[in-house]
């Protein structure tokens, strides 16, 4: 898999810090995380529970704050946008594939897909959108209520409309966690098509080493901070890193990017 | 049993965990509890507060003298009676236990102010007398200067003193209705307030009373008595009473004061009362289905709650029991707090009604135990009843619905629902024309009325997805993706956004019936006055109820004698019993009545009527079974009986009622002499404008009453129309209130249940203020779909009701649809949901993002 990492930078951290509570409550979710995340590229963010590789993303797409560092989308950087600012940002610039519950029940899938569009009042690309609807094989399915679909079928109406605006990146959070492994596995490939054939960049934070082998790259956290990174994954080197944490949690220590 | 204590304790802890949920219901329960709980503290205390001061104003007097026989017409439920002679107060003064007796002269007499207007008239009477020196006897006493001592010198209450700004030493003019130039020299209070409510009252001597209110001197209206100490009511009126000749009686000053208090405010509280309660009823009505819709949404929510208990071995019944007793325990508190409320506004009233000019006689709140168990009773009852269906559905929640995905509630639109409604629907329609066309049977409107309400009801789910898809359309192409986001989300649950919107269509429709009934009865008035008034300007002294003195006939020969009158013609009362109903005669010359007024098909003749001639509507002749050359017997007043013959039957009969006789005929039976309405017609060439000031200028030396043109005379008689409906107006403001209270509930109940969707929509870049606008043109088109409805219902209904009254009546009844007035209410309705929704939405674009994905 050939990565060129001369291409732009898609979005970014910088000594991202997160801190929840004060005092004896107090949780540093993020504690110094740098990365980058290049143009065309589809990294995994892994980690156990609570390693703070949901906050991660969140803050990296604007969902969420960070309490010092920064964060950027394309060249923007975000800690200085107003709420407004960031909404619009998210709209035109930002995808998001959320674990479950990514469609609006009122609305048919084709209005879920270009849902971003409407809001912000443009006409969405219809040779794009047609594309992707061809690309997600959901034609048939246009105009269904998202009650009417499978789970497996809801998430590629999610991956639809979450490159429906050729966003600068897309972020996905655990997009197969609530799939069997078939759907699952579906709904992955579509992710890196999209990032290989179409030159998209996806941001997926999973817990599933599985999921994390058609990333290009895996970037480890564990208590917040970023810990290891691996080139080009198999479910088993993922696995075998995971382990790793579990036993004894001895390499904690940072690795050098 | 246990079973009932673990119903008690899920449904107490649902409460403490969900309290925000139950605002609205709490909300509209204490509205509706206080606004009832209100109006019969203040009825009670105004009641007792009157009864006190006719209580302390008639402590003096023990006994009254009066004639026997009063006539009592519909409009005058007083009745009239004949003046008693003051010679028997000879007899009277002599009889053991007597300490002092006075004549009581009363008449009608409407005092000017500065400006030449007359002084109250609006409902109260306007009340002239003789001035009792005895103190103990006179009702009213002295609170400044002197009691009137030679003619012409008069004491007035303070209240009306006030009000035309009169001081002692002025001189201003008493229509009683001859006008009199009065110089006040006393100003007098009524048991210690200002005057008794808003009658006013003008004392004067007694000669001059006997000259202005009395058809002769030696006659009083009643003669008041009081004993000596030691001697009761009871003994000394049975004392006089034997002393007295037939067809005069002797009452205890007790039973007159009752009377006084029954004639002059029981029937005003009465009315009073009931027109509250009554739009209590309408507020509490609407606050059931605000009710309703918030416990079927909460139940709802709480489908996998709900669920678990029964999969855990809950029955039905502890299940329905807990919600049950959750409404109850809202019902009780909301009613509680609501009586508080209530105790609150009937204080404030009683606060303000000073300030605003209505004396309120001091006094503490009489809080009774009915005042306040009924309101509890009615507010925890509405709440039970209005949780009922809710409960019964959580009650049969299936124990695998905790496995199930939760779904929102979705549609109601019944094949059934449809089919039941539309019968009902065209019954009820069916019902009403036919009671309308039908020779009006207003019963038979009323029931097709009440079908057709309960129609609009059950159909609401079924025509809220229609309609919700209609009015969205412009939301859509305003607001683009919000309007259209706003439309799918009220069009969700058609049951839900239907019984949000039925609340506000009830409240929308009784204001569009009364804006249509009161434009109808315009209309009405104004057909009337074309159809009858063939004059050009008329005059009168504007005022109802018992209000208003009239004026002197000695002014109609002045106004006959311009040059650019054509004619002129008075109309006085009269009053007579005929066929043993009381019956009020238009007095006037009926040779020259149909050179002012038209009077439609006419028979026999108004010429030489002399003092036995009569002349009857064809309506009221129909009724009696009279002809043209019919006898009929009137007995007056003063125990005379006479035979008169029909000699003219007329058609249209609005300003002349049923009865014309002539003045020659009245004159032996009257007591004051009164004008009540002249109509003068101008000759040819003579412009109104000039017209109207010629006869301006004879009115003055006859206090001044008003000169209009036919148009102005119109709208003068309906302003009493607009002031009746400004009064229900800001009494229904409640029940749209509560409507409004329960859209917003719903929105917050709902908004609650789309955390995740609004999150969703958030995070793929809705703005807060796409989101808020989202929210509130669901509520406006919820509101719109409810203010459609209801101006349809209450269009409807009115024409109904109008017509069908129109067929009952005698006399016609146009139906008017006032297109501006009815544009208002529907923009009030919409701007009223967009105002509903400020909040909701406000609460929902505040939603953490991040907090809102990550629920459950």
């Amino acid at each position: 898999m050939t990565t060129d990492l001369s291409t732009g930078i898609a979005a970014r951290v910088i000594d991202a810090v997160k801190v929840y509570g004060t005092g004896d409550t107090e949780v540093r979710a993020l504690d110094g995380v740098s990365v980058d995340f290049h143009v065309g590229r589809f990294t995994a963010i892994m980690g156990p529970s609570g390693s703070g590789k949901s906050t991660l993303m969140h803050c990296a797409a604007g969902l969420d704050t960070l309490t010092s560092g920064e964060a950027h989308i394309g060249g923007t950087e975000l800690s200085a946008l107003s709420d407004k600012r960031l909404t619009l940002l998210r709209r035109e610039r930002v995808g998001f594939v959320f674990q479950a519950f990514n469609l609006l029940p009122t609305l048919t899938v084709a209005e879920n897909i270009t849902l971003p569009q409407d809001l912000s009042g443009t006409r969405a690309d219809p040779a794009w959108t047609d594309t992707l609807i061809d690309v997600v094989g959901l034609r048939d399915r246009l105009h269904h209520r998202p009650s009417e679909l499978s789970g497996g079928q809801q998430q590629r109406v999610a991956v639809a409309r979450a490159f429906a605006g050729r966003p600068e990146v897309v972020f996905a959070d655990e997009p197969t966690g609530n799939l069997d492994s078939q759907s699952g596995e579906e709904v992955l490939g579509l992710l890196g098509r999209a990032v290989h054939q179409m030159d998209r960049t996806v941001v997926m934070v999973t817990h599933d080493p599985v999921a994390a082998a058609h990333a290009d790259e895996v970037i480890f956290l564990a208590d917040g901070r970023l810990v290891d990174r691996m080139e080009g994954p198999t479910a088993e080197r993922v696995l075998d890193r995971l382990k790793a944490f579990d036993h004894g949690r001895t390499r904690q220590e940072e690795v050098p990017t | 049993m246990s079973g009932t204590r673990a119903s008690v304790r899920i449904s107490l802890s649902s409460l403490r965990t969900h309290k925000r949920r139950f605002m609205g219901t709490v909300s509209a329960v204490l509205l509706g509890v206080a606004f009832l709980a209100g109006t019969l503290v203040m009825g009670d205390t105004l009641r007792a507060s009157f009864d006190d001061l006719f209580d302390t104003a008639s402590s003096g007097t023990d006994t009254v003298v009066r004639s026997s026989d009063a006539i009592t017409t519909s409009d005058d439920a007083v009745g009239t009676r004949q003046p008693v002679d003051t010679g028997l107060l000879e007899a009277i003064e002599k009889t053991p236990g007597v300490a002092a007796a006075a004549p009581s002269i009363e008449g009608n007499g409407q005092l000017l102010d500065a400006d030449g207007k007359g002084l109250g008239g609006e409902g109260p009477p306007t009340v002239a007398g003789n001035w009792i020196a005895d103190e103990e006897l006179n009702a009213y006493e002295l609170a400044e200067g002197r009691a009137p001592r030679a003619s012409g010198e008069v004491v007035v209450n303070r209240g009306v003193a006030d009000q035309g700004d009169l001081k002692i030493g002025d001189t201003t003019t008493l229509r009683t209705p001859d006008p009199v130039q009065v110089k006040i020299v006393g100003l007098a209070t009524f048991a210690g307030e200002d005057g008794l409510a808003q009658v006013t009252f003008t004392g004067m001597t007694r000669a001059d009373a006997e000259k202005y209110l009395m058809p002769e001197p030696g006659l009083a209206a009643t003669l008041v008595v009081r004993g000596e100490p030691g001697t009761s009511q009871e003994q000394l009126t049975q004392a006089v009473a034997a002393q007295l000749p037939g067809g005069v009686e002797a009452i205890t000053g007790e039973a007159a004061g009752e009377e006084a208090m029954e004639n002059n405010t029981e029937q005003f509280l009465g009315l009073f009362t009931t027109l509250l309660l009554v739009f209590s009823g309408i507020a509490l009505f609407v606050a059931t289905f605000s009710i309703h819709n918030t416990f079927a949404i909460v139940v709802a929510q709480r489908t996998r709650e709900n669920a678990l208990l029964r999969a855990l071995g809950a029955s039905r019944r502890q299940v329905l029991g807990s919600t049950m007793i959750e409404a109850g325990v809202v019902g009780l508190l909301a009613s509680a707090a609501g009586l508080a409320g209530g105790i609150g506004i009937a204080a404030g009233l009683q606060a303000l009604f000073p300030a605003v000019g209505f004396p309120f006689p001091e006094g503490t709140l009489v809080i009774s135990a009915l005042s306040m168990l009924l309101p509890l009773a009615v507010g925890v009852v509405v709440c039970l009843g209005s949780a009922l269906l809710p409960a019964v559905r959580a009650g049969r929640t299936a124990p695998l619905a905790a496995l199930r995905e939760n779904t929102v509630e979705s549609s109601g639109a019944s094949r059934s629902r449809a089919l039941t409604g539309t019968v009902l629907g065209a019954g009820g329609v069916g019902l009403a024309v036919l009671g309308a066309l039908g020779g009006g049977a207003v019963l038979l409107t009323a029931l097709g009325a009440l079908l057709v309400l309960i129609a609009f009801v059950v159909l609401g789910p079924v025509a809220s997805s229609s309609a919700i898809r209609a009015l969205g359309a412009p939301a859509r192409r305003m607001r683009g993706i919000s309007g259209a986001l706003a439309q799918r989300n009220a069009l969700r649950s058609p049951k839900r956004t239907a019984a949000t919107a039925t609340a506000l269509m009830i409240g929308v429709a009784v204001v569009s019936l009364f804006t249509v009934f009161a434009s109808s009865l315009k209309a009405t008035m104004d057909d009337t006055v074309s159809r009858n008034f063939a004059g050009d300007v008329a005059v009168s002294t504007p005022g109802f109820g018992d209000g208003g003195s009239g004026f002197s006939p000695r002014m109609e020969p002045e106004v006959r004698q311009l040059p650019e009158v054509d004619s002129a013609l008075g109309l006085g009362n009269g009053v007579a019993r005929i066929d043993g109903k009381g019956a009020a005669l238009t007095v006037t010359d009926p040779g020259r009545l149909q050179s002012v007024m038209h009077l439609g098909e006419v028979s026999g003749s108004f010429q030489n009527f002399g003092t036995d001639g009569l002349a009857v509507s064809e309506q009221k002749a129909e009724d009696e079974g009279w002809k043209v050359g019919s006898k009929a017997e009137l007995a007056f007043a003063d125990g005379e009986k006479q035979t008169f013959t029909v000699r003219a039957l007329y058609e249209t009969s609005e300003l002349t009622g049923d009865y014309v006789v002539t003045r020659e005929a009245w004159e032996p039976h009257r007591t004051q002499e009164s004008t009540r309405l002249m109509v003068v017609s101008f000759k040819d060439g003579v412009e109104t404008g000039s017209g109207q000031a010629a006869v301006e200028r004879v009115a003055q030396g006859f206090g001044n009453p008003d000169v209009q043109t036919r148009d102005e005379y119109i709208e003068t008689s309906a302003s009493t129309i607009d002031m009746m409906l400004t009064l229900v107006y800001a009494l229904l403001a409640l029940a749209v209130f509560i409507a409004l209270l329960g859209i917003a509930n719903t929105l917050t109940l709902a908004v609650h249940e789309r955390t995740r969707e609004l999150g969703l929509l958030r995070s793929v870049g809705q703005t807060r203020a796409q989101l808020r606008s989202m929210v509130r043109w669901e509520s406006v088109m919820i509101a719109a779909f409810g203010t459609v409805g209801g101006l349809v219902l209450g269009g409807f209904l009115s024409w109904a009701l109008v017509t069908a009254a129109d067929g009952q009546s005698s006399t016609p009844f146009s139906f008017a649809v006032p297109p501006v007035q009815l544009t208002v209410v529907a923009l009030v309705g919409v701007v009223a949901g967009l105002l509903a929704g400020w909040r909701p939405a406000r609460r929902a674009a505040r939603l953490d993002v991040l907090r809102a994905i990550a629920t459950e």
